[in-house]
């Protein structure tokens, strides 16, 4: 029998109901203690000190990294496929508040807080893989190295992680309960959507510009004056992945916060069917930088056979499982292929940065296991930082006092 | 750049607007192909997975039913009997059942008259509307050894009966679904929620309230009649 | 060119625009950098190196560093060696076949290009080149990034890895003792003549009297004349360049053109997306507006 829930509850703190979810604070430690906890926990007892190390030791006694080859999967990974894959940030963005695609506002503010905290962590990659972060602010305030790239893939990063921050205001006003500041936050939306596509549009595209300075090094299949535009369109699809893989992993493991009326299949099919034609785009573009170079040739040798295989298997293929897919309501497939897109993505940004980089030169760049742990601590935490958040905040579902009709 | 040779810029330079050409005489088709017809997947109930404790504050409404007022819904089927059943909040509204009474096979049903009885576990009865006009075909044989079914899972394998309609298109008229049925069922929440008392509605949306017999969580003594009112079986909704 | 990105940088108005305004505008062509007359360079002469490394040991002591290795020990020269942190710079042997060819050496140490791609890398102008010719370092300004390593043809920049406050590590050609009037520690030092330290434009003209003289054996390149745009440190050989292990397939374009083009993108997009977004924005606002109202004409008929 049920007992009655209808009586008065004793009174809680803020504290309490808005961070420990209702609970009281020892309940709240207990229920700490589940599996994924424990896993996220020993990750980040064994990452945390590696960090600490990395930076009383300093670089190479963490990493491999050497006078050849100066960046490893710090760059590789968590910055490179990091800020690729926060793509879905301004993806979901401008599908509901440019093109007016309503009907993917559920996703929306998941997708720009993976977004917020895919550029955060990619950010704090790249402090652990810089010899001096502390001097992060020189670019910003002290010193302008306007000719270089990488100067202004720093502004575009610093102002479009505030860009997503603002973006990400109406849940944390909501959360909050306050709603004229929630209010004012909304009333933003449009303009920080139009910006952040610009922004968005300049440093994805510029993280593959700096690539254009090393045209003996790079191996010239991946070597081509287009390659801004590769990373720029490649973007897209990885976000629009990324939302897939998310949502899709978010409903199963945040069960008590979604709304249920939202049929996330749909969306997904939806979201398929702009990431297969956006994929099939991008496989002729790449196509065309070979024709552009001339480099026919070189598909038949070790090197070719890998770069087919990145075309043909994770640019081609999963243009074509995400059109059969959407088109025969395969949500299954739709999300695998999804996960092989994100992957597919990861390898590009892994073979542009350090496989197909310095391909010539017989001192070859292997992570060292700390470098591998460190960039999964990083993602831990940021998951971690996902899951505290949805947790507490409107990001999953609306609470019915703002659902817009 | 990296600078060509004059000669081999000739070739290149076709190649590439044979690319081109190539790219936008696929690209048709298969922007066709990706946007082409496609049916909406129908609704996975989650709830399966969720364990009891966990509140969600909606309820689940798959797309591809109808819904009646009266909480109960009909799915078409290809050899035009439909399949009738209780909706999720129904469900919830009246939490564990010892036994569903149906009527026999070859009964004749009409919407929106008494279609079958719920009895919950301590005994006390609600009577439901069915959604259609029309003889009832076949029962579902395993609610009779695990009546609890057709509460913890109203739409797959908890479905109740199937009936042989008899004007499904007038019915039809009378039926909720999509966009509409979820406004219905926004107004029926909202009906539900001003019987909470007020100091729980802030902790609603983050869990605590349990669900599954909410009737008797709001009002103990006389849930059954509670749920009847919102399953328009209350003594005052019926025709006599 | 440069009048037309200012005004583009006005209309831009974004803060993006701002922050490229101060910073010096994008390369112009390579023979304009070369024509620059106060430049100053260093023409080295493989024919004339002993392979004494009265230079290594020079540059060690202008700049504090430990003294080259294996000094006296003819041995050192079995393998080439690279620069590294420690050492700016280094005399190879090179690949030369038969004990009756004459052993040829050649110094190796930042080439000081005339437009540097470590420079133009610099987020911070970290690494800048001064108008006298040194590319110099100011180790204040420097995050660690290592993009100037990644950018660098010939793989000059060197990096503190064990250190926990590293510094890029190359030569500086002397930039201080340069600022004073004196010449750079090497070429001071050097005994046989095989550095000349002087301006570019001299250099070039005492190089190409060495090159056409009759029968001086030279193969006719300057090297670092035009590669890569122009470098600060030219080389004479009568061995093929390869065999003294100076990189072969550079262009003679400046490695800074090669991201000039993405980066002039910038104020276009600054500049179009937001009026280009606002369209569809517009359009999709009306087209969402007419979905849930009805057209205007709906509209009216239904006030009536």
């Amino acid at each position: 029998m049920n007992s009655p829930t209808a009586q008065a509850l004793p009174e809680r703190g803020w504290i309490n109901e808005k961070i420990f979810l209702g609970m009281p604070f020892w309940e709240y430690l207990r229920s700490l203690a589940t599996p994924g906890n424990f896993v996220a926990g020993l990750i980040m007892a064994i990452g945390v000190p590696l960090i600490a190390y990395r930076f009383i030791f300093g670089l190479g006694a963490a990493t491999n990294l050497s006078q050849t080859n100066p960046w490893g999967i710090w760059i590789g990974f968590d910055m490179l496929s990091g800020v690729a894959l926060a793509a879905g940030g301004y993806s979901l963005a401008t599908a509901v508040y440019i093109f007016g695609l309503k009907e993917y506002h559920p996703v929306v503010r998941p997708a720009v807080l993976t977004g917020f905290l895919g550029y955060l962590f990619a950010v704090l990659g790249l402090a652990a893989d810089l010899g001096r972060p502390w001097n992060l602010p020189v670019p910003i305030f002290l010193s302008w190295g306007g000719p270089s790239v990488m100067f202004e893939i720093a502004w575009c990063v610093v102002l479009y992680l505030t860009v997503l921050g603002m973006e990400f205001l109406p849940p944390v006003f909501e959360w909050l309960g306050w709603p004229k500041a929630r209010m004012w936050a909304v009333r933003m939306t449009i303009g920080l959507t139009v910006f952040g596509v610009m922004l968005s549009t300049l440093h994805q595209s510029s993280l593959g510009g700096l690539f254009l300075m090393a045209p003996t090094r790079l191996h010239p299949l991946w070597y081509s004056p287009f390659i801004p535009a590769y990373f720029f369109i490649s973007s897209i699809a990885a976000g629009l992945s990324m939302v897939i893989v998310e949502s899709a992993l978010s409903h199963r493991a945040f069960q008590s916060r979604i709304d249920h009326h939202v049929n996330i299949d749909k969306l997904a099919l939806g979201l398929a069917r702009g990431a297969s034609i956006v994929l099939f785009a991008y496989f002729f573009i790449k196509l065309q930088g070979v024709a552009d170079g001339g480099r026919w040739s070189l598909l038949n040798t070790g090197y070719g056979y890998w770069f087919l295989l990145e075309m043909l298997g994770f640019i081609l293929l999963p243009s074509m499982l995400f059109a059969y897919g959407a088109r025969n309501s395969r949500i299954t497939l739709v999300r695998w292929t999804a996960a092989w897109t994100v992957l597919g993505i990861i390898v590009n940004r892994l073979n542009v940065s350090v496989i197909a980089m310095n391909w010539n030169v017989p001192d070859r760049y292997i992570p060292s296991w700390m470098e591998v742990m460190v960039s999964i601590t990083l993602v831990t935490i940021g998951i971690s930082t996902f899951r505290w958040i949805v947790n507490r905040m409107p990001v999953l579902r609306e609470l019915p006092e703002y659902h817009e009709s | 750049m990296i600078p060509h040779d004059i000669l081999t810029l000739y070739s290149a330079k076709m190649l590439e607007y044979g690319i081109a050409v190539l790219f936008l005489l696929l690209f048709i088709p298969f922007w066709k192909y990706v946007q082409g017809p496609s049916r909406v997947p129908a609704f996975a109930t989650s709830r399966a997975a969720t364990p009891a404790a966990a509140a969600a504050e909606w309820f689940l409404m798959p797309l591809d039913r109808a819904f009646h007022r009266g909480h109960a819904w009909l799915k078409d089927s290809a050899d035009g009997i439909v399949t009738v059943g209780m909706d999720d909040f129904a469900a919830k509204l009246v939490g564990p059942l010892s036994r569903v009474s149906l009527p026999a096979v070859g009964t004749a049903v009409g919407q929106g008259e008494t279609g079958w009885r719920l009895e919950a576990i301590d005994g006390r009865t609600v009577d439901m509307l069915s959604p259609v006009d029309g003889t009832v075909v076949e029962l579902n044989a395993a609610l009779s050894s695990a009546p609890e079914t057709a509460e913890t899972d109203p739409y797959e394998q908890g479905w109740l009966m199937r009936v042989r309609p008899s004007r499904l298109r007038a019915n039809r008229m009378s039926l909720l679904s999509g966009q509409a049925a979820r406004q219905w069922m926004d107004e029926t929440l909202a009906g539900l929620r001003g019987h909470f008392a007020p100091g729980l509605g802030a902790l609603a949306q983050d869990g605590g309230v349990p669900l599954s017999g909410m009737a008797r969580a709001i009002d103990a003594e006389h849930w059954d009649q509670l749920a009847a009112t919102f399953l328009l079986t209350g003594k005052e909704d019926l025709h006599a | 060119m440069n009048l037309n990105r200012r005004t583009f940088f006005k209309v831009a108005g974004a803060a993006g625009a701002v922050a490229l305004g101060p910073a010096k505008t994008a390369t112009a062509s390579t023979s304009d950098a070369v024509v620059n007359a106060g430049r100053r360079g260093v023409l080295v002469d493989a024919t004339k190196c002993i392979g004494c490394r009265a230079c290594e040991a020079a540059c060690s002591e202008t700049n504090a560093l430990p003294g080259p290795a294996m000094l006296d020990d003819a041995a050192v020269f079995a393998k080439p060696r690279t620069m590294d942190t420690r050492t700016y710079t280094v005399v190879n042997r090179a690949n030369t076949t038969g004990a009756a060819a004459p052993a040829r050496f050649v110094k190796r140490q930042c080439m000081h290009c005339v437009e540097p791609a470590c420079a133009s890398a610099c987020l911070v102008r970290a690494l800048d080149k001064t108008p006298t010719g040194p590319v110099v370092y100011h180790k204040d300004r420097c995050l660690g990034c290592r993009y100037c390593m990644v950018a660098c043809p010939f793989s000059v920049p060197k990096y503190e890895y064990e250190s926990a406050l590293p510094f890029v590590k190359k030569c500086t050609f002397c930039a201080d003792r340069q600022a004073k009037g004196e010449a750079p520690a090497c070429t001071a030092v050097c005994p046989s003549g095989a550095l000349t330290f002087g301006k570019r434009d001299d250099l070039l003209e005492m190089a190409r009297e060495r090159l056409y003289a009759k029968d001086s054996g030279y193969v006719r390149h300057i090297y670092g004349e035009h590669e890569v745009g122009g470098t600060s440190w030219m080389y004479l050989t009568d061995i093929p360049f390869e065999k003294l292990g100076l990189p072969a397939d550079l262009g003679t374009y400046a490695y800074s053109s090669l991201t000039q083009a993405s980066l002039a993108a910038v104020p276009f997009v600054l500049t179009l997306w937001p009026p280009l977004l606002m369209g569809i924005y517009s359009f999709s606002k009306r087209r969402n507006d007419i979905e849930a109202h009805g057209t205007d004409r709906q509209q009216e008929a239904r006030h009536e």
